[in-house]
């Protein structure tokens, strides 16, 4: 019977695939954190701003007010665009 | 009288053969879901109007000489186009939620066995009459379960060029039903309890983090699973577009102006391959079934994989990401987050399950490499 040859090659390729899929992932897993780690020590977390928009209006003592205003409406503006 | 005759039958009026006017039938149907219903309405309404051109009699639009049948033996045949979407999807997708926590990786392992649950039901269907679905047909349907459409039309050009049309539109239009067809699973599996669990906010995630991920996942791709790295290489180098920052204009061109273009192309030329003989016919009403069935158990596989994530972190772990295992990127995640907004008004669920989505994306390329490195030869 062809069918029931297929059926043991579906079951087989079913059993193979999912044995693949999840070792593929698994080791992935692994990976990631060992990545992960690795990016902690080259570029110790804090020092790099993911995040950056923090520092907009910082500054805003010595500077004229109206000015530091103007700069960070334009870099609003800016980054919105962007987004889009 | 003799150039009347040859004008009359040169009009459509006198060659329209009954399969091709119910095929424009369906390609009006799946322009009304696109329009009306709003079901994937990016790629139907290109499917749709390419069904319809290409079921006009006389013209051959569809044709191998036609214009949607070249374009169909460039993009599809070689899966350019798929290919060309997945850099687009790539540059389109963060995976920090993933990078920030890896573990969410085998949530989309787990959904995965949804595709290869249908290939056992499409071998299985051979049993009844009329079917007749070989192991390299069995494959491309069972794809479907990955929902994840340029994966579906990648592998489906490459083992079942025939079912392609049907095997397109089954995917997409289950994709648009996700909403319909995941929360009932979701609720069925998992206790009230379980789907308040509120999550730990995720870790930020370096640029040098974003910037290696693509290599190392494209580094274990080469090294184990080779058959996989066209789909998991063009993802991968869409996303080093996007991350590495210094590229942003071809960042933006990718996910934008290429995807576009390649999507109406797609969409057109598998709209072509929806032709009488070939999609009225048992086999589609077996595919359309099949998928539904494919994405049901991998979304109950993802949730019961999220117990278990559940129960091994005592309780860290909302199981309703799991059901974003199935990639459908971002509609899944979105479905989560609904899910879990109904059992805590105050539970966002939406970045966590963005994690299990992408990985369900990985994790459907891994499957289609694995379908074709073994049902391929």
């Amino acid at each position: 019977m062809p069918e029931t040859t297929l059926i043991t090659d579906s079951l087989s390729l079913m059993a193979i695939g999912m044995g693949t899929v999840f070792s593929f992932l698994l080791l992935l897993v692994l990976l990631l954190k060992g990545m992960s780690w690795l990016a902690e020590k080259l570029a110790p977390a804090g020092v790099e701003p993911v995040l950056a928009p923090a520092q907009v209006p910082r500054s805003g003592q010595t500077a004229d007010a109206e000015l530091i205003a103007v700069i960070s409406a334009a870099v609003a503006r800016y980054r919105s665009q962007r987004r889009q | 009288m003799a150039e009347l005759l040859t004008l009359w039958q040169s009009t459509g009026v006198a060659n329209f053969a009954w399969g091709q006017l119910l095929m424009i039938a369906v390609g009006c149907g799946l322009v009304y879901l696109a329009i009306a219903k709003k079901f994937e309405p990016l790629l139907l309404l290109p499917i749709g109007f390419g069904c319809v051109l290409s079921n006009i009699p006389v013209a051959g639009i569809g044709g191998p000489d036609g214009l949607l049948g070249m374009v169909y033996s460039v993009g599809v045949e070689t899966g350019i186009f798929p290919l060309l979407i997945f850099m687009g999807v790539g540059a389109l997708t963060d995976f920090g939620a993933l990078i920030a926590r890896p573990s969410t990786l085998l949530l989309g392992a787990a959904a995965q066995f949804g595709i290869f649950a249908t290939l056992l039901g499409a071998v299985a269907l051979n049993f009844v009459p009329g079917f007749n679905f070989t192991l390299q047909d069995a494959s491309a349907i069972a794809i479907i379960g990955g929902a994840d459409g340029p994966t579906a039309i990648f592998l489906a050009s490459r083992l079942a060029p025939d079912l392609l049309g049907a095997i397109a539109v089954a995917a997409y239009s289950y994709m648009a039903l996700v909403p319909i067809i995941q929360p009932p699973i979701m609720r069925a599996l998992t206790t009230k309890k379980e789907r308040e669990v509120v999550m730990q906010q995720l870790r930020p995630v370096s640029r040098l983090e974003r910037i290696l991920f693509p290599f190392v996942v494209l580094a274990l791709c080469a090294l184990l699973l080779p058959s996989a790295a066209p789909l998991i290489g063009m993802l991968m180098f869409g996303n080093l577009l996007r991350e590495s920052g210094v590229v942003e204009r071809l960042s933006r061109a990718a996910q934008n102006e290429i995807i576009n273009i390649v999507t109406i192309m797609l969409g057109l030329a598998i709209g072509s391959k929806l032709s009488a003989d070939k999609f009225l016919a048992l086999e589609t009403l077996g595919i359309l079934v099949l998928g539904a069935l494919a994405f049901s158990i991998g979304t109950a596989t993802g949730v019961l994989m999220g117990k278990i994530m559940y129960r091994a972190t005592g309780g860290k772990v909302n199981p309703l990401i799991g059901a974003a295992g199935v990639s459908a990127v971002p509609m899944a995640a979105r479905v989560v987050n609904r899910v879990g907004l109904d059992a805590n008004p105050h539970n966002f669920l939406l970045m966590h399950a963005m994690g299990p989505n992408v990985a369900g994306v990985i994790g459907s390329a891994v499957a289609a490499g694995v379908l074709l490195a073994l049902a391929g030869s």
